[in-house]
């Protein structure tokens, strides 16, 4: 039932993200037929491509049309370069949703170790390292670390490409980009939970039990711990599939992130429009299923 | 053993090349933008331009002082209102059909009729066009327009995929040196004199571009490099940088409805508060050169005798003074995010201080910068005029009537002696008006340069930046 109402609750966001974007764009200045024809077109070619387009109907009609194509799964046309926009979104989604799956891979397999290493070494020089190197992981532009490492693996040790999407080597360097950053945060909430839960009375008991080190960290303490963790995965799952557009431009990868922004310079507004779609719904998507992961991380949330 | 890799390799690129062609190396080229529309009907952005003088024929050229000569055609001007182009050189398209007359009137017929196509304003007096053998045809005008021919560059495309309505936009078929292969992660062509392949790969970063060529990945860089890292390439044994005088005009534009700025003492100190020689000496890629008139010197109607403006801040500062204008002179200049223009500005901004010109910079994303320039919102801004080859241009950028959304007179100047100079089309004395009254404060035409790898024998960076090369290069 809670995840009915989850699932419903999704609704009226998606409307209003729509009606939103809708309405930003007619907002910002740039006419769509000037975009097209030119600065050279006569009044009357501008005119009759305007109603044509139906750009002469008032806005509550045009919003109303749009909604319409939405529904029969019509996403219209780049007004550059005249392709379906829902060929460009399938060309672009997966390359994204890629490089995000890789580089939460990437950090959570760098992070959570880190976080618990440094939780179970709190004090010690041990800790005072990895706070060091994930502070320093947090604080690194993309548009640094990337040509950093760029360098390093592609220039002078020759191993990975420089940038594209040739080969599924192309997806290291700017995945270990992006996991870089994401593994310093959780990190960071992998250790300050954990040494929360540590001191707890269950671990004290589990620890009493008998049982290993191993498992009471692992099965025990860890699993208490994960609320928050989850919840910054979801977070940051959100924002990597909502495209990473500096990683993206940088790497030559083509994803959503860099389509909407060159939608955006370009003034290519159906593109902007069915990217902020796609990356509202990547977020309403991701927070459903960080719900979900709660309730399975937690049986008390499935009671509340 | 060797079939199986090559078809590995196929499946990999996703194309598919014979395997003829893989055994000449391809030569891989990283490119700022890729182009947006290979339809030489709708493509009006740069790179699309470049790739479309490859992929098609057209019936006219430039010379090397722009004078108009035929390329596919000849033509004969029968009366004002007619011309008449009789096709000079058997051509075939890439799918097997020859080229002929119908083809041209297919070609514009169909631009005619296209509603969303940025280039039919252009042709909007053509009346009609009859076709009288396969190798003659005619193009009747509806009004007199001496520069007519100037304007049939439109690549000409074959009639029986017009009329089945091809995509030429992502499947071209032209007549030219180079034929399309496909177009997934990168664009890729083949030359139909060796079938040597061409792939062009969209990297929007400067310095991965760098870096790629490099590390080997690409074998040809041309243009969009900011000076640094042309001058990091020139240190690289591995790596050639050749470099041309370029024709690309950069200017600052300045609003004449402005109350301030429509001073022309104003105007003048300002183009003496900018040190040029200094920016093309320090910041600027090598063959740059100052810049008088929008076309260089060696075109036509350019002119080599307009006295540039020297750096003279005291002198800019006592004009101002005479002008009335209280010092410091406030004025906003608008740039886009480009990390170059950006760097331009902030020069400007240091070398007007000293004439008393206190310069706000305002860096904006492409399309609200150009959006607010076509409006007229602006003090200042800077822009390049890139691949103008027509005089037609100094009409639509100064002439009256051109103010935008009718021209690209974005400054909105007036100026009646200028209109009646424009209209005799008597170009020295044209550029020598502009030059004074300094609509624009011409800046320089940026030098063009090639770097590359020693796959490439021996490239030359046209003026206009274009790829013509491509088709040629060993």
């Amino acid at each position: 039932m809670h995840l009915l109402k989850r699932i419903l609750s999704v609704i009226p966001v998606v409307f209003g993200v729509l009606l939103l974007t809708f309405l930003l764009i007619h907002l910002v200045p740039g006419d769509p037929v000037e975009v097209m024809l030119g600065e050279s077109a006569s009044l009357s070619d501008s005119a009759a491509l305007r109603e044509e387009l139906g750009l002469n109907q008032p806005l509550i009609v045009q919003f109303g049309q749009y909604l319409n194509k939405l529904a029969h799964g019509d996403l219209g046309h780049s007004i550059h370069t005249k392709t379906p926009i829902s060929e460009l979104i399938q060309a672009r989604y997966p390359a994204t949703v890629k490089l995000a799956f890789v580089a939460l891979c990437l950090g959570l397999l760098i992070g959570v170790p880190m976080g618990i290493y440094a939780a179970l070494h709190a004090g010690h020089w041990q800790d005072f390292v990895i706070t060091i190197i994930s502070v320093r992981f947090s604080a690194m532009p993309a548009f640094w670390l990337g040509p950093l490492l760029m360098l390093l693996f592609a220039v002078w040790l020759g191993w990975l490409p420089v940038s594209g999407m040739e080969s599924h080597a192309s997806v290291v360097l700017p995945a270990l980009t992006l996991g870089f950053g994401l593994s310093a945060i959780l990190t960071r909430m992998t250790r300050t939970s954990l040494l929360e839960v540590l001191n707890d009375d269950f671990i004290r008991t589990a620890r009493a039990k008998g049982l290993s080190e191993r498992t009471v960290i692992l099965r025990h303490a860890l699993r208490a711990a994960l609320l928050p963790i989850i919840t910054i995965v979801g977070l940051q799952m959100g924002s990597l599939l909502a495209g990473t557009v500096i990683t993206e431009t940088i790497f030559s990868w083509d994803g959503i992130g860099r389509l909407l922004v060159e939608s955006i310079e370009k003034r290519d507004y159906p593109v902007t429009q069915a990217c902020v779609l796609i990356v509202a719904l990547s977020y309403v998507l991701i927070n459903l299923v960080t719900d979900i992961l709660y309730q399975v991380a937690d049986p008390r949330m499935r009671h509340a | 053993m060797r079939i199986f890799m090559i078809a590995v390799i196929s499946l990999l690129l996703g194309c598919s090349p014979s395997p003829k062609q893989i055994v000449i190396p391809a030569i891989h080229m990283a490119i700022a933008q890729v182009p947006l529309n290979l339809d030489p009907r709708y493509a009006t952005d740069a790179a699309s331009e470049r790739v479309n003088r490859l992929l098609y024929q057209r019936l006219v050229e430039f010379d090397v002082r722009y004078q108009v000569v035929p390329s596919l055609a000849d033509w004969q001007m029968v009366t004002p209102l007619h011309y008449r182009f009789t096709l000079k050189k058997t051509a075939v398209f890439h799918d097997g059909t020859s080229l002929s007359a119908h083809d041209v009137k297919a070609t514009y017929d169909s631009l005619l009729a296209l509603r969303d196509a940025p280039h039919r304003a252009e042709f909007a007096h053509i009346g009609r066009i009859e076709v009288h053998d396969n190798a003659t045809v005619s193009f009747f005008l509806s009004k007199e327009d001496p520069h007519f021919v100037e304007k049939l560059i439109i690549g000409i495309l074959p009639h029986t995929q017009l009329a089945q309505g091809h995509d030429f936009s992502h499947a071209p078929i032209g007549s030219g040196p180079v034929k399309f292969v496909c177009w997934q992660s990168a664009l890729t062509l083949a030359r139909i004199a060796d079938g040597r392949y061409i792939v062009l790969t969209e990297v929007k970063d400067p310095t991965v571009r760098v870096l790629k060529l490099v590390r080997g990945e690409v074998d040809l860089l041309q243009g969009d490099l900011p000076p640094e890292l042309v001058k990091y390439l020139q240190t690289k044994p591995e790596i050639t940088v050749n470099t041309n005088q370029g024709t690309n005009f950069s200017y600052l534009g300045i609003n004449m409805q402005d109350p301030i700025l429509s001073d022309i003492n104003v105007r003048k100190a300002i183009a003496h508060a900018i040190d040029r020689q200094a920016i093309i000496q320090q910041v600027m890629v090598d063959s740059t050169r100052l810049a008088g008139a929008i076309l260089p010197p060696e075109h036509y109607a350019g002119n080599a005798r307009l006295a540039p403006y020297a750096y003279r801040p005291q002198y800019a500062k006592q004009l101002l003074q005479q002008a009335g204008v209280q010092l410091p002179l406030k004025l906003v200049y608008k740039t886009s995010t480009d990390a170059q223009r950006v760097r331009f500005a902030t020069i400007l901004q240091a070398q007007m201080a000293p004439a008393g010109i206190d310069l706000d910079i305002r860096s904006l994303d492409w399309g609200t910068f150009f959006e607010d320039v076509k409006q007229g919102h602006f003090q200042l801004y800077g822009l390049t005029w890139v691949g103008i080859q027509t005089p037609e241009i100094y009409l639509k950028a100064f002439g009256s009537q051109y103010m935008p959304p009718q021209g690209f007179n974005r400054g909105r100047f007036q100026d009646a002696t200028l209109d009646a100079l424009l209209v005799n089309e008597s170009w020295p004395e044209v550029t020598q008006r502009i030059h004074h009254q300094l609509p624009y404060i011409p800046l320089w035409y940026e030098g063009q340069f090639a770097a590359y790898r020693q796959t490439i024998k021996h490239y030359l960076p046209a003026s206009d930046g274009n790829w013509d090369y491509l088709a040629t290069v060993e």
